[in-house]
């Protein structure tokens, strides 16, 4: 799954010079918390408004602006950004240099960056041109899809040493028996196991699971039942 | 919001009912055709245990029977996709069998047999005829044992389930006789298929008890999963923890089930009375018994007298114990319908009957004795939690019910006589 399979291809960016307070109003009235802030090379500043896919002309990309910035603006609030008032171009608050994506970027690698530098969403950069915008809530819908939740299916757990073609093999005894898999995800691994988390298309998951535990594997969900040990 | 609608629907209902007390069993013994494979967990056999036992108690006269009425293809069409309904008859001519897999067919679960969509038609047939019987005054209930594929999705067989039936008895009653329909599922199994196929819906409400996804096919069934929209409130989902037992699954029967009916106010109850809750069924680990599942039957009975004219269709569902188990939960429920008396003992004349066949032996009483089950450890713990669950649950289908969300219920909770 790529960034450009789950990104808001929308984008509302808006120019470096409008006042804090519209900026507030526009989050409010899009229902929208990230702005990617874009100066165009005629104008001097982008007009506010959802763009689409932008065409042609390259968007000089300045800054981002969260609610996270705007929130303590004009606050009587200690932590209250000093000399900034609503009536300030958004300019005086926003992120800049701003961290980007390309939508060719496999997900994960975008999840670990939004994890690591702790924000919240990511403009996507098709070398110039801004085509879309990601956040943190597409990735919780990315790994919904991912997991394959929404399918009828019985939870997995199996745990197989961490060398070529134990999945496989797995796999190959659930295919034995005819069922299908609509997803397989990692949970965890080192150096010497690795767990699986399968979703198997199958109402008897516990004659699954002990079928697989005769076979030899480790099946950690669902757990052994007393009375079958 | 639809008083008079109502007033006026219930008024007649009420004058057929008068007319007729009648329970009718649905039944054709071409029901059994719906035979996955033979090696399959869902046994077909189970329709004809049922109907000998019953006789055996003397409990099914010649006159509870009805005969089988024709589906119309339309109405099919009304709950699945036509894309799957033709794949399905495919199938079922031994045709397209690398396309079905799409639609959930030809696997482990769901392999494709000659005759399918006939079978499985029949089956449907079967449960609407049931609701038709009582949704048109001719009977006041009826059972489809036979029935009970709840997990069948609008284009896709799931869980043992190729069509719908249950979803077919629904709209027959609310798109030809303009009535609300309350479904109870009892089955071990969360009845996802039939909660979708409804969820937007402002006249049905599902309620589903169930062993908790977390452990359980199909995954789904959480608390959360309230309905949507104009069917907000509308579904009602209590996941139990396995080795719930017998009395902590009447106590969050007792705290969920009566009050979501009184907030729904239905004009009839469709009971989903699935047998794989049981102690001995080999896919699940409820762990019930038949003294807990028959006072179930009776208390959906009894809300169906408090709620909805008495107006009752019973299906079967799941039950992969067919021989000892299934019967006797659907003699029960049948007995909760007719309101028979079973006699204590198993008839010697059905065990002997069936001896042969039986690869266990067949039990002697019609209801367990669970005291004489080896405890369940952590029964507390378990009931506890069960308990907190219930509670919780309730707290927030009554913020919805209340209108404090949006939605469309009568909130008064007046009983209807």
């Amino acid at each position: 799954m790529l960034v450009q399979d789950i990104m808001t291809r929308k984008v509302v960016a808006i120019g470096p010079d409008m006042p804090i307070r519209d900026v507030n109003a526009l989050m409010e009235q899009r229902n929208i918390r990230h702005f990617p802030i874009v100066e165009s090379a005629g104008k001097g500043s982008a007009d506010a408004g959802a763009r689409g896919s932008a065409q042609g002309e390259a968007d000089h990309l300045v800054g981002i602006v969260s609610d996270r910035d705007l929130r303590l603006v004009g606050a009587d609030h200690p932590l209250a950004p000093r000399g900034v008032y609503a009536t300030d171009p958004v300019r005086k608050v926003m992120a800049a240099p701003v961290l980007t994506a390309h939508p060719l970027d496999p997900i994960e690698e975008t999840a670990k960056v939004l994890r690591e530098h702790k924000i919240g969403a990511m403009p996507v950069m098709d070398g110039p041109r801004l085509v879309g915008i990601v956040t943190g809530i597409d990735m919780l819908d990315a790994l919904v899809q991912m997991s394959g939740v929404y399918e009828a299916a019985t939870r997995l757990e199996v745990e197989v040493a961490n060398r070529p073609g134990e999945l496989a093999s797995v796999l190959a005894a659930i295919a034995a028996r005819n069922h299908n898999v609509s997803s397989v995800m990692t949970s965890r691994s080192d150096a010497e196991s690795v767990t699986f988390v399968l979703r198997v298309n199958t109402v008897d998951g516990r004659g699954l699971a002990n079928h697989l535990r005769k076979s030899g594997f480790v099946v950690l969900w669902p757990v052994e039942k007393p009375t079958e040990s | 919001m639809t008083g008079d609608r109502r007033e006026a629907g219930g008024a007649e209902a009420r004058e057929a009912e008068r007319a007729t007390g009648a329970v009718r069993f649905v039944y054709d013994p071409a029901l059994a055709d719906y035979e996955l494979s033979p090696e399959h967990p869902f046994r077909p056999e189970r329709l004809e245990l049922t109907r000998t036992l019953l006789e055996a108690c003397g409990a099914l006269p010649e006159d509870a029977y009805a005969a089988v009425e024709t589906l119309p293809a339309r109405e099919l069409a009304r709950v699945h996709a036509t894309r799957y309904i033709d794949a399905v008859k495919r199938a079922s001519r031994g045709e397209g069998l690398e396309e079905a897999y799409a639609f959930g067919l030809g696997t482990g679960d769901n392999p494709v047999f000659a005759g399918m969509h006939e079978a499985v038609l029949r089956v449907c047939a079967a449960t609407v005829t049931a609701v038709e019987l009582v949704a048109s005054g001719r009977a006041l209930r009826a059972a489809n044992f036979g029935g009970g594929l709840h997990h069948a999705q609008r284009a896709k067989a799931s869980g043992f389930c190729v069509y719908n039936d249950l979803a077919l008895g629904i709209h027959r009653a609310v798109d030809e006789h303009d009535m609300r329909v309350a479904y109870v599922d009892l089955d071990v199994h969360h009845g996802d298929g039939v909660q979708w196929l409804f969820y937007d819906s402002p006249n049905v409400m599902t309620v589903s008890l169930h062993e908790s996804g977390r452990y359980l096919f199909p995954g789904t069934g959480h608390t959360y999963e309230t309905g949507r929209g104009p069917g907000r409130g509308h579904a009602v989902n209590m996941p139990l923890e396995p080795f719930t037992e017998d009395a902590s699954f009447l106590e969050a029967f007792d705290i969920v089930v009566p009050r979501a009916l009184q907030a729904f106010q239905p004009d009839l109850i469709v009971l989903q009375a699935g047998a794989d809750m049981h102690r001995n069924d080999p896919l699940a680990d409820l762990s019930l018994s038949l003294a807990a599942m028959g006072a179930a039957y009776r208390r959906v009975a009894d809300l169906s007298e408090r709620f909805s004219g008495g107006r009752l269709v019973a299906t079967g569902g799941g039950g992969y114990d067919p021989f000892r188990t299934a019967p006797r939960a659907w003699a029960l429920a049948w007995a909760a319908l007719t309101g028979a008396e079973l006699p204590e003992a198993v008839p010697e004349a059905w065990r002997q009957r069936w001896a042969e066949a039986s690869p266990v032996t067949l039990p002697e009483r019609m209801v367990d004795d669970p005291s004489a089950w080896e405890p369940v450890p952590r029964r507390d713990t378990i009931s506890s939690h069960n308990r907190v669950v219930a509670e919780r649950l309730m707290e927030v289908m009554e913020t919805i019910w209340s209108g404090a969300a949006p939605g469309t219920y009568d909130s008064d909770g007046e009983e209807r006589t």
